[in-house]
């Protein structure tokens, strides 16, 4: 098992070599950018400087409620100039997922999950079922009654749902269960994030979790860690993964993803994880660099 | 694509030293990709460190793997000389919900089946991971279905999970948070234990815009998870909140069952799905209550002075009713009347044989018969 160097605190010196051998920064959303729908101090300034040295700026979140395009609304809400193509969301990485291991379209997917899964399975061409309007319904345990379920699904994606209810639990089961050949595809399995300002709330790995246990099986997870999305950016942006900076707050998705990808990789503590967490024995991954928050790439080169 | 898969996973294992990243995209695969992988790995230099990385994944241990690496034993014996098993044990411990009924009613021949052992004087013992009922209740539905059993013959996880912090001395100043229903309420209340949570909790909204908190107890010092057909994204933050903020909060399983027979025609979600999402979200594993755990066992054992080598266990569900009696060291009696088919026992993914397996319950006096 390779021990990593302890990660180092990033400072003027260190961080001009970084900007020095990179070419694009990768910044997770949640905990780095904003928390919730408030934007984090500083952040706008950061990418402007960033992008005045020639930087690409590309956008990776595990959050697969939006869409890319809701996304770059989010985006233009908060004051930011951020494009479509520079997002690349779990969301547009499960309806690619399906799309490149030929998913037969007249095969249906049911969605536990937000509508961002949703617009990202029917941009591509696929039939998409459950979602947030199964949200409302109830079952009924009684002698007489039969939970049916769409012969049809040969997938089912899981993920963030914070309208999760034992209908969704029951009809994804029942389609991995007995659909033959049915995928279970998880869109990320983050245990918990900011989905707002104040505090953690359970993330998509709790849903993912509970279909694991009524079903037995472990899921494709095609957000971070994977390095599946790594490949469409790669088709967009034309650079060694050795000259991109991955800048997140969670080490098991946003730091394993930049070392699994071979990039430089940013630690920021504005997020989910804290210096003790960092510095914890029982952690085993150590990004190269850590810092507060993303600002103080602006503050560390005011210096 | 399984072979593509294999493939692909083999060169990333072999390539480097087996990294967390690698026994990750290997639990990408589902199950029978993942047997295959280890078969065909098994001879290469890094399984044992893939083994390791294996057991302090945060993913949910999967069981099945580790019978598969660990133990053989013989295959289940269809069950022919009734009379022998019956004489040869004095306590059977039946499941419930497969074994004697499915959903709300019956399994053919069951009363006549029990009348006989207790004719006999076998002691008789039910043991259900279901949740939903206190034993109180569940005496009351054998009454409603004809079956003359005591509540104190009664095992239900829910009585479990309250027996379980009696004897560990939980403090009755601290509070237990439930995910789950009636049942655990009602026992945890005869334990004498303040409960928060439960079915009320199931109409809670939350609404996750900028400025929102959502508080909890800090005095929860246990959180309880069970089967909950009212399952919530309140519930999960709640449950979540206690588990990673209270210091020394406990977070105790009723059961793991992955689909149980709520009704007769089908099956459902069972609690297995409740404790996986608690698990995904605090990345922390439970202490299980229920079977396959040996909690109970030791319980009764305990309390009516039998011997475990002296217990039949008779259940539907491999991996809970077998695993159950075998961990306990007694002997075990498949039944097909539940989840479980003939086919399922003798497939080759299925590493855990029971001593015997037969059709149902009833068969112990149809094969009694035969013998005659």
């Amino acid at each position: 098992m390779s021990r990593r160097a302890a990660a180092e605190l990033l400072c003027g010196v260190n961080l001009r070599a970084l900007l020095d051998s990179v070419d694009a920064f990768l910044f997770d959303c949640d905990g780095v950018i904003w928390k919730g729908d408030k934007l984090i101090d500083g952040v706008p300034q950061t990418l402007d400087l960033l992008r005045s040295k020639g930087k690409k700026l590309v956008f990776v979140t595990n959050n697969s409620t939006k869409s890319r395009t809701q996304y770059a609304h989010k985006f233009t809400s908060l004051g930011l100039s951020v494009t479509q193509d520079e997002i690349f969301s779990s969301s547009f990485a499960a309806a690619m997922y399906l799309k490149v291991n030929h998913f037969p379209p007249q095969n249906k997917v049911y969605v536990i999950g937000g509508e961002g899964i949703l617009e990202e399975l029917q941009l591509a061409g696929f039939t998409a079922l459950g979602g947030p309007e199964d949200a409302e319904k109830r079952v009924h345990l009684k002698s007489n009654y039969f939970f049916k379920h769409d012969k049809n699904v040969g997938a089912v994606v899981v993920g963030l749902d914070p309208h999760i209810n034992y209908y969704k639990l029951q009809y994804g089961t029942l389609c991995i269960r007995e659909n033959p050949g049915c995928l279970f595809i998880a869109t990320n399995r983050d245990s918990v994030g900011h989905m707002t300002d104040l505090q953690e709330w359970p993330g998509a790995g709790c849903m993912v979790g509970a279909i694991c246990g009524s079903t037995g099986r472990e899921p494709i997870v095609v957000g971070k860690p994977s390095t599946f999305m790594m490949d469409f950016l790669l088709q967009k942006f034309d650079i060694n993964t050795s000259r991109m900076c991955m800048v997140g707050d969670r080490l098991d998705t946003d730091i394993l993803f930049g070392q699994n990808a071979g990039c430089k990789t940013l630690l920021v503590l504005s997020g989910v994880t804290t210096q003790s967490t960092l510095d914890d024995s029982s952690n085993s991954t150590q990004p190269d660099y850590y810092t507060s928050k993303v600002s103080d790439i602006l503050t560390l080169l005011g210096e | 694509m399984l072979t593509k898969a294999a493939a692909s996973v083999s060169a990333s294992v072999t390539a480097a030293t087996a990294t967390y990243s690698s026994s990750k995209s290997l639990l990408s695969l589902n199950q029978s990709h993942q047997l295959l992988c280890l078969k065909r790995l098994s001879s290469s230099h890094s399984i044992s460190a893939l083994g390791i990385k294996w057991r302090i994944s945060n993913f949910r241990y999967n069981h099945k793997m580790e019978t598969f690496r660990f133990t053989t034993k013989a295959s289940a014996q269809p069950l022919k000389n009734a009379d022998e098993l019956i004489d040869s044990v004095k306590t059977f411990i039946f499941d419930c919900d497969g074994v004697i009924w499915k959903g709300d009613k019956l399994i053919d021949g069951v009363p006549e089946t029990l009348d006989m052992l207790r004719s006999k004087g076998k002691r008789l013992v039910f043991v259900t991971n279901n949740s939903t009922k206190s034993r109180k209740q569940y005496g009351k539905k054998f009454e409603t279905l004809g079956l003359n059993v005591n509540e104190e013959e009664i095992f239900a996880s829910s009585f479990a999970a309250a027996a379980y912090l009696k004897s560990i001395n939980f403090p009755t100043d601290k509070k237990v948070y439930v995910i789950g229903e009636d049942g655990i309420l009602k026992e945890l209340e005869l334990a004498g234990f303040q409960y928060l949570g439960g079915p009320d909790d199931g109409e809670k909204k939350i609404e996750l815009k900028p400025g929102f908190l959502m508080e909890h107890d800090k005095d929860v010092g246990a959180v309880v998870v069970g089967f909950d057909r009212h399952f919530n994204y309140y519930k999960v933050q709640y449950g979540t909140l206690c588990i990673r903020e209270n210091p020394g909060c406990l977070f105790i399983a009723t059961n793991r069952d992955a689909v149980t027979h709520l009704t007769d025609a089908q099956e459902w979600a069972g609690g297995g799905s409740m404790v996986g999402a608690i698990c995904g979200s605090t990345q922390r594993e439970p202490h299980v209550v229920g079977k396959p755990s040996t909690f109970m066992m030791d319980y009764l054992a305990d309390k009516f002075g039998i011997l475990k080598s002296q217990i039949c266990m008779v259940g539907d569900r491999l991996d809970t009713d077998i695993l159950f009696g075998q961990n306990g060291g007694c002997k075990t009696l498949l039944v097909l009347s539940g989840v479980t088919s003939l086919s399922m026992l003798q497939s080759p993914n299925n590493s855990i044989q029971p001593d015997f397996y037969t059709n149902k319950i009833s068969d112990f006096l149809s094969l009694k018969a035969a013998t005659v």
